[in-house]
């Protein structure tokens, strides 16, 4: 299953002290259903800011943001919440897998947050580690993981509930170029085989290149790559 | 297997126990949720035994006091008909005994050595109000305490005096009537209590004048007698003062309602400094997990449930505390009346060891306030919780 994105005037600014960032000055961006989407560009050009805003973890402050067909801005703070669960994956340059729940309970987390049987979820959480050769890593808990490892179950957890719409934030920039090409790899597989949409946030023009499609943000709108 | 992930629970709770588990890993938040919990058990055991002991003084003090003052007193206006007022109130339902009285000031004289003491005149048999004489006929009746001081046999002649004058050839002489010891009554060990010593109406009346005369009414129990107070002034003579145990006690029991509520409020902060360590607590634990607080709202956890979740881990902290608190202080007050561990000396109070009363109702009071306290402490961090802002906690 997957969703179309459509950003359209997308524009944020930030307030910090006294200085005005126009971070986004009207960004316009559509991804079709099942597409990856890579965005590049330097660092502080609002890449990550324009990731938040189609996660539904910020709102615009003008433009309208439309997932499968929902406009995010419509949505009441808890229906938002309801609609990260159900319709997005996140995966983080950083892992945020939460230090007290093992690596299975990591994966099963989304599932226990959308009040799914708790039998099905953990079927599918196990399915979803073996996939990514975890197998044996199960009751590991974060902190006995590789880096490579950790961000592995974090592409996991992201997939459990199959969202039609999977962001990624850097997710091998904290990776030492080895395990990073790996994890990529398992990503561009996974989401491949699920079909599902994806948005990727990088700096990494090798990865960008491995994407659909590639957008550079600059000046706070989107270009072709 | 992730058990906890599998339970039924809600997902708030599943990440509070999770939470508290965790703490035990984390040097500085475990020591800080254990001097919190500990805090609070230790202050739950010493509001409850505090509580109980002044229960227990409280119980052991009313059925002393109260063994000797009558249930309830009618004091009569001057020149009543004493006879007519006592069979009115017999006819009064619920009364079980009424008893004419007549007291008054004066002196127990014997070889030499003088006694005052309150003179109550009674007519028929003993009244309650004088334990270990009640029943018996009626005579001169003096305190077992007195007796012993003084080494009185039953049928020793004793003079009693009155500072009401008698006119004589001689001049203005006190009264004097010489009546033989009857019995002895026990008498009661708190310093408050005048000596008294029974004697038959007619005599006390000569001492002391008939002016002023006392009806003794005793009814079913103590409660009973309260409810009886009201119905009696209807049946008496314009002018008649009815006063029951509680107004004949009533500095006493005050004092002795005072100096629980005191000590409640004293003992008490004790939980509330366990409950700022509990705020410091749970605000050190949702610090160390900013980022995954931050995360969960990622991956669509409501503030309602993240909220939750810190003030179910700030009830279970409180909670175990609680609940420690609770068995150590009923325990402990159990074993200290059960073996008499406290001795005190018994010359000086009217017991021999401190007793100990844990009351339900003290006991209840005590948690519920201990666990609202705990919960109004963990409010406040779990609110600082629900509010973050997911991308704002995620940065490192």
């Amino acid at each position: 299953m997957s969703v179309a994105v459509a950003a359209a005037g997308v524009h944020k600014t930030y307030v910090d002290g006294v200085r005005r960032v126009e971070v986004l000055r009207g960004v316009d961006l559509e991804v079709a259903p099942g597409e990856l989407v890579a965005v590049v560009g330097p660092s502080g050009s609002g890449k990550s800011t324009l990731l938040h805003l189609l996660g539904a973890l910020d709102r615009p402050d003008a433009g309208a943001i439309a997932i499968g067909g929902t406009a995010l801005t419509e949505l009441s703070p808890r229906r938002l919440a309801h609609f990260r669960n159900r319709t997005i994956g996140f995966v983080f340059q950083f892992h945020q897998l939460l230090a007290d729940f093992d690596a299975l309970e990591n994966v099963m987390l989304p599932g226990r947050i959308a009040r799914r049987d708790p039998r099905q979820v953990l079927a599918r959480a196990r399915a979803l580690l073996e996939e990514v050769g975890l197998a044996d890593r199960l009751d590991h808990f974060p902190s006995q993981l590789s880096g490579g490892e950790r961000q592995r179950v974090a592409i996991c957890r992201a997939l459990a509930l199959e969202p039609p719409l999977l962001l990624a934030d850097e997710p091998t920039g904290n990776l030492d170029p080895e395990s990073g090409a790996q994890v990529f790899d398992l990503f561009l597989e996974l989401q491949e085989r699920h079909q599902t949409t994806g948005v990727l946030v990088t700096h990494n023009p090798a990865i960008a290149a491995r994407c659909a499609r590639a957008l550079r943000l600059e000046g706070g709108v989107l270009q072709p790559g | 297997m992730p058990r906890l992930l599998l339970s039924p629970l809600p997902f708030a709770a599943v990440l509070a126990l999770r939470y508290l588990k965790s703490t035990r890993k984390d040097a500085f938040a475990s020591f800080l949720s254990a001097v919190a919990a500990g805090g609070i058990a230790l202050g739950v055991a010493a509001l409850i035994l505090s509580l109980a002991v002044i229960s227990g003084f409280q119980d052991a003090l009313r059925s002393e006091i109260l063994g000797r003052t009558p249930q309830l007193e009618v004091e009569l206006p001057p020149g009543a008909d004493a006879a007519a007022a006592r069979r009115a109130v017999l006819a009064v339902p619920g009364v079980r005994a009424a008893q004419v009285q007549a007291r008054g000031g004066g002196w127990v004289v014997a070889e030499g050595k003088v006694q005052p003491v309150e003179l109550v005149g009674i007519e028929g048999t003993v009244p309650r109000s004088f334990p270990g004489a009640a029943g018996r006929p009626e005579g001169l009746y003096v305190p077992r305490g007195l007796a012993e001081r003084w080494a009185l046999r039953r049928g020793q002649l004793l003079r009693l005096a009155s500072p009401r004058p008698t006119l004589t050839p001689f001049g203005p002489q006190p009264r004097v009537r010489t009546l033989p010891v009857a019995g002895f009554y026990e008498s009661g060990r708190t310093q408050q209590e005048r000596e008294r010593v029974a004697l038959p109406l007619r005599a006390a009346e000569s001492l002391v004048g008939g002016g002023s005369r006392l009806l003794e009414v005793t009814a079913g129990g103590l409660d009973e007698a309260l409810t009886l107070a009201a119905r009696l002034p209807a049946v008496l003579p314009p002018g008649a003062e009815v006063r029951t145990w509680q107004d004949l006690n009533r500095p006493l029991l005050f004092a002795l309602r005072l100096e629980k509520a005191v000590l409640f409020v004293a003992v008490f902060l004790i939980v509330l400094v366990a409950a700022l360590a509990l705020v410091a607590d749970l605000a050190l634990v949702t610090s160390s997990k900013r980022p995954e607080i931050g995360m969960l709202g990622a991956m669509g956890a409501t503030a309602g449930e993240v909220g939750g979740a810190f003030l179910l881990l700030g009830a279970l902290v409180g909670g175990l505390g609680t609940a420690a608190g609770a068995v150590l202080g009923v325990a402990g007050a159990w074993v200290l009346d059960r073996y008499e561990l406290l001795p005190v000396p018994g010359r000086v109070y009217f017991l021999d060891y401190v007793p100990f009363l844990v009351r339900w109702q003290d006991l209840v009071v005590v948690l519920a306030l201990t666990l609202f306290l705990a919960l109004v402490s963990s409010y406040y961090t779990a609110r600082r919780a629900a509010a973050m802002d997911p991308i704002e906690a995620m940065r490192r």
